[in-house]
């Protein structure tokens, strides 16, 4: 009775439950209902509660400019991060979106998945007793009899992967009830739980990974122990025992420029060592192209120069020879950096420093006019007194209190120059090396976030491109009195989802079946 | 050699070629009007021998583009408008093929020039190379993905647009509608219901439209995915809710929606085709606004 009803043409869906039975027809069919408007609701909800996070500046991505906007409207700045607009996407409210569609999800699909495994081991559904009442039918006589004509139908049918079911009916007629296209409700419920399980892998990250930051000179190396990290940023469930104890050696750092100095590339080639005592390989580190360090990401991430620089003491003894990192202040990798010398001299000696890669002198002083070493020049100020590094107060090595300091003179050098301090001291800037930054970043749950969005893809290619269609054919004898045997065929078909082409396939079947 | 400047020329070519289809496909409609059917024919057959010629000036300033800038054509935002537009007039000439869809041509034709006009003046930027960060053979797989969901996705907009206007007339012309707009009804029969009569049932044109998006989904879906595969390279996680990404999210959060939407009672029809429209709106403000005004890790619009 429900088949023989015409379905709406639209590629409306009712699920499984709405057309098994006619007993818990309303009850399952209010709850696909209620339920697909709550995913519905949720969507639209979750899309809504993410644009803010695009408007306004969001700590995760730059706190620079949230400090600024909160500096810019301090009436509504407060406000506004009062409601975790700031970090929309670490927001209470943001979470119970998703978290509800999540649970809605999973309410919805586990009496889905347990009914479509039932409709895969059931056979299709009898045929309509009204076969012409059908939107796709056709009747023609066979001079075959019914069991051919059934056969025929079925072996066509079987070629095109239909599932089939032959009944024999009261009336002496045989019918065949065949259908196809399951594997759309497969790949539906395939894309929904790949989304859950998706979510899944992203939380098992959020709790279990680890990132760090380090700078690394050219010729030095790089343990994978928290201390050798300037910057490391665990999560909430990480534990040391997950940073595997990789090393690595930055051999050699190479930058090439355009004309203009734009970037054209970056390479970091590293000695890389698995664990202590393992096989050293080479690897060329890139932008797109990290090294993939046992469980962890090696990541370029940024660079500059570190300059050489040897410091003797009046009497001639070398008390400072070390590559100093200084840090790019614009484009054109002109840098600034300290050196501290607190030993070995009879004072604390400190030097502040700008770094031009190519030197150039402009009405508003010196900068840099391309970024590569074409022209090096490091341009130093010296300073006398105490450096303060056992005041116990922590200090950047970027920094230097000259506010307390007596300074002595200044001096531009070029690589290989030597600068006798007025107290005999020498300062030698021995050569220009380079550093880079790595990022290490390890996070357990990308395997299976990957995994889980290629099935994302696939469930969703079965759910959108596969067509749920029923065809029915009905063979009755037709009895001339001469004994020979013929048969009158009806057949019908119904496009469950997109009805677009299945005239075509219906009629070609037809086709085949009549031949 | 300037390859550049003959991929500038091929462009032109290809709007001239889209205009000219698209007055091409109107003439097909008027004629078609006046009675005049072997004359609407002809019109409509030289339109599309029109769309196909522009198409192919079109692909050929793409590839010159490319050769000019030694790279990938699809660096910039002009080059992305370009491409999307290409992709867009790709979709209507296979739909062709397969279906009688003459009747989009200057539907599809109308915002392809404007789209390719706005991109050769307001966004246009010399072909030059790509900054380190895009260099990467994702950009080729993500990027492809983006432009032609983004491509599909104009064209079902554009058959979204006809259905609701189509469905709006459909109703008002309807038996039974209220006694104010009776005469509305009688004119429009009058008139043989003009463009909206000539337009396929408002059923044909929301099935056309689904049948768009459940190509362009998946590939968006796919798109979203390699950009996330592509920024664990490069910057070391695979989602970090840049505003790039996350717009694409909306766009794809909004097309689910739509389609949720056609399952459900009391949103299938109107209701879903305008979250469908929501959702087209979504993936401009992606490609424009996020570009131009909102600035992230994707600013590689080339605009200045
Ligand atoms: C993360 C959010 C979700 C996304 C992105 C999503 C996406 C989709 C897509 C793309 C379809 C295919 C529509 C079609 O075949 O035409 C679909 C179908 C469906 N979704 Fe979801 N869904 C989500 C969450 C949910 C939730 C929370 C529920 C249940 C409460 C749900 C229930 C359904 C149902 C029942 C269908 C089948 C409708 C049909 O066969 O057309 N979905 N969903």
């Amino acid at each position: 009775m429900v088949l023989t009803t015409t379905e709406p043409a639209s590629d409306v869906r009712e699920s499984e439950a709405t057309r098994l039975s006619t007993a818990p027809l309303a009850r399952s069919g209010w709850r696909h209902l209620t339920s697909m408007r709550t995913a519905l609701l949720l969507l639209t909800l979750l899309a809504l509660a993410a644009i803010p996070g695009t408007l306004l500046p969001q700590r995760g991505l730059n706190p620079v400019k949230v400090d600024a906007f909160l500096a810019n409207h301090p009436h509504l700045g407060p406000f506004l991060d009062h409601l975790s607009l700031f970090d929309v996407f670490a927001a209470p409210w943001f979470a119970a979106i998703y978290l509800l569609l999540f649970i809605s999800l999973i309410g919805c699909l586990v009496p889905r998945i347990r009914l479509h495994a039932r409709a895969l081991r059931k056979a299709p559904p009898p045929t309509p007793r009204h076969l012409d009442r059908l939107p796709v039918n056709e009747t023609w006589s066979s001079g075959l009899a019914v069991d051919d004509v059934v056969a025929n139908a079925c072996s066509a049918l079987r070629r095109h992967r239909w599932r089939t079911e032959v009944r024999t009916e009261p009336d002496g007629g045989v019918s065949v009830a065949a259908e196809k296209g399951y594997l759309r409700e497969t790949g539906n419920l395939v894309f929904h739980v790949s989304l859950v399980v998706l979510l899944a892998g992203i939380a098992l990250g959020g709790l279990f990974g680890y990132k760090g930051t380090v700078l690394v000179v050219q010729g030095q190396g790089f343990a994978n122990v928290r201390s050798s990290y300037d910057i490391f940023e665990p999560s909430r469930l990480y534990s040391d025992s997950q940073l595997s104890p990789f090393s690595f050696t930055l051999r050699q750092f190479k930058a090439t420029y355009e004309a203009s100095g734009e970037p054209r590339s970056f390479d970091a080639l590293v000695d890389y060592q698995a664990q202590p005592g393992a096989a050293t390989s080479t690897h060329d580190v890139r932008v797109n192209h990290p090294l993939a360090a046992s469980g962890a990401n090696v990541y370029l991430i940024g660079h500059g120069y570190a300059l050489h620089i040897q410091v003797r003491s009046p009497s001639g003894r070398l008390v400072f020879d070390s590559d100093t990192p200084f840090l790019p202040d614009d484009g054109m990798f002109a840098s600034h950096g300290v050196v501290k010398v607190p030993n070995g001299l009879p004072h604390q000696l400190g030097l502040t420093g700008f770094f031009y890669p190519t030197f150039e002198t402009t009405p508003l002083g010196p900068r840099s006019s391309f970024p590569a070493a074409r022209n090096p020049v490091l341009s130093l100020a010296a300073w006398r007194g105490d450096l303060g590094l056992d005041s116990g107060v922590p200090q950047s090595v970027y920094d230097l209190p000259v506010a307390s300091l007596h300074h002595l003179a200044n001096r531009q050098l070029s690589p290989g120059q030597s600068w006798r301090l007025p107290d005999g001291t020498t300062v030698r800037f021995a050569g220009v090396d380079q550093w880079a930054t790595f990022q290490v970043a390890h996070d357990p749950g990308k395997k299976v976030v990957l995994v889980a969005a290629i099935l994302v893809i696939a469930g969703l290619l079965g759910s959108l491109r596969v067509r749920r269609r029923r065809f029915w054919l009905r063979a009755t004898p037709v009895d001339d009195g001469d004994g020979a045997r013929r048969s009158v065929v009806t057949a019908a078909g119904l496009p469950r989802t997109d009805p677009d082409g299945f005239r075509q396939e219906f009629d070609s079947l037809v086709q085949r079946m009549k031949d | 050699m300037h390859l550049a400047h003959v991929s500038d020329v091929l462009l032109v070519w290809a709007v001239a070629g889209y205009a000219l289809a698209m007055l091409g496909y109107a003439a097909e409609f008027a004629f078609g009007r006046r009675n005049a059917g072997s004359r609407a024919v002809v019109a409509g057959r030289v339109a599309v021998a029109l769309t196909i010629a522009g198409w192919g000036a079109h692909v050929g300033s793409v590839v010159t583009r490319g050769f000019a800038a030694h790279r990938v054509p699809w660096g910039n935002m002009y080059e992305f408008s370009s491409m999307v537009a290409l992709v867009a007039v790709t979709v209507f000439l296979v739909l062709l093929t397969r279906q009688q869809v003459r009747f989009l041509g200057a539907f599809v034709m109308a915002p392809v020039v404007l789209y390719l006009g706005l991109a050769g003046t307001v966004l246009y930027a010399n072909a030059g190379p790509l900054v380190p960060a895009l260099n990467s053979y994702w950009i080729k797989i993500h990027v492809v993905a983006a432009i032609t969901a983004s491509g599909a996705f104009m064209v079902s907009g554009v058959v979204t647009t006809l259905y609701l206007l189509k469905d709006r007339w459909e109703r008002r012309t309807a038996v039974g509608v209220g006694p104010g707009t009776a005469a509305a009804v009688e004119f429009e029969r009058a008139r043989g219901g003009g463009l909206m009569g000539w337009l396929p049932a408002a059923e044909v044109l929301d099935r056309l439209a689904y049948r768009v998006v459940a190509f362009a989904f998946p590939v968006w879906t796919f798109a979203i995915m390699a950009g996330a595969i592509w920024a664990e390279q490069a910057w070391s996680r695979y989602w970090g809710w840049d505003p790039k990404e996350t717009w694409s999210f909306i766009t794809w959060l909004a097309y689910a929606a739509y389609l949720h939407a056609r399952a459900t009672a009391g949103w299938r029809g109107r209701r879903a085709s305008v979250l469908a429209l929501i959702g087209f709106a979504c993936l401009m403000v992606d490609y424009y606004v996020v570009n131009t005004v909102i600035t992230g890790l994707h600013s590689y619009a080339g605009v200045s």
